[in-house]
């Protein structure tokens, strides 16, 4: 299903190029309305301010009118909007102070010396539905998914959050199989950490009351 | 039998669904005889869950769509 949409939306994509490359501006103006929430979206995701995503999303938007010519097609056209994207967020961010990487060490459970879990766990993930829309839970999320390096937390958005296959991610970021898997693995695990402290003490605090 | 260790660092490959049949196998006689490992896959799972359905619902703020048209008609439109 999602490959079969994949191709769908791939060959959509083909013509639309193809047509803008011929001069045909309507075609821009699809591209446009497929791809700026995209584009926005993902900026926004990794940097967290409204107006840097608006800059990166005008900046991407004008690369495509004034340099399609430069795409060859080599591969998919999201693939490369994702990587202009990323490239033009990245120039944003470098200009900033950078925060000092959170280790991602320390975020499995205790095990003894055989490898079996020592410590019981908690487990919230039943109570999570009521708590999505609260505000709390949603900052809570926002600022885990923030605190990840960046390395991790890339890999993270394009395909946990914006769903792109491991096989993309790893073209779009230039990086093995292995390596996208093992970075997403390790984003997941934070955030699970993250997330756990969050509710075992929401949990806490309930049972105070 | 694995161990939890072992069960741990399959997990993504187990969500994603990209285990072969016998290690899939083994790793759900092991979840049937580990409570916390359970506890720690249904969160594992819920995490990725609670973080995609929060961010996913980014949307360009109105104001921001509208400074978007501008841009582009006064970029891609007065040229040609």
């Amino acid at each position: 299903m999602a490959f079969t949409q994949d191709k769908l939306e791939r060959e959509e994509d083909e013509i639309l190029v193809r047509e803008f490359k011929e001069g045909n501006l309507e075609a821009y103006d699809k591209i446009v309305e497929r791809y700026q929430k995209k584009i926005y979206s993902l900026s926004f995701n990794l940097c967290r301010n409204q107006m840097d995503a608006q800059d990166v999303t005008q900046e991407v938007l004008l690369t495509l009118f004034r340099k399609i010519e430069t795409f060859q097609g080599k591969s998919a056209f999201s693939s490369w909007v994702y990587r202009i994207t990323l490239n033009a967020t990245y120039m944003r961010l470098r200009s900033k102070k950078k925060e000092p990487n959170v280790s991602i060490d320390d975020l499995m459970p205790s095990l003894n010396g055989a490898g079996y879990q020592q410590e019981k766990i908690q487990d919230w993930s039943e109570d999570t539905e009521s708590l999505l829309f609260d505000n709390e839970t949603r900052e809570t999320i926002q600022k885990a998914v923030d605190q990840l390096p960046e390395k991790e937390k890339v890999v993270f958005i394009l395909r946990d959050v914006e769903g792109l296959s491991t096989e993309k991610v790893s073209g779009i970021l230039d990086l093995t199989i292995p390596a996208v898997k093992s970075r997403l693995h390790r984003a997941r695990l934070f955030l699970r950490k993250k997330l756990s402290n969050y509710f075992e003490e929401f949990q806490f605090r309930r049972e105070k009351k | 039998m694995i161990c939890c260790k072992e069960c741990l660092d399959l997990l993504a490959d187990y969500l994603d669904g990209e285990l072969d049949e016998k290690t899939n196998a083994s790793l759900e006689e092991h979840f049937k005889d580990c409570p916390p490992c359970i506890s720690f896959f249904n969160t594992y799972k819920s995490t990725t869950r609670l973080c995609r359905e929060t961010l996913k619902e980014t949307e360009i703020p109105d104001i921001v769509r509208i400074k978007l048209q501008e841009f582009l008609k006064e970029n891609t439109r007065k040229k040609n």
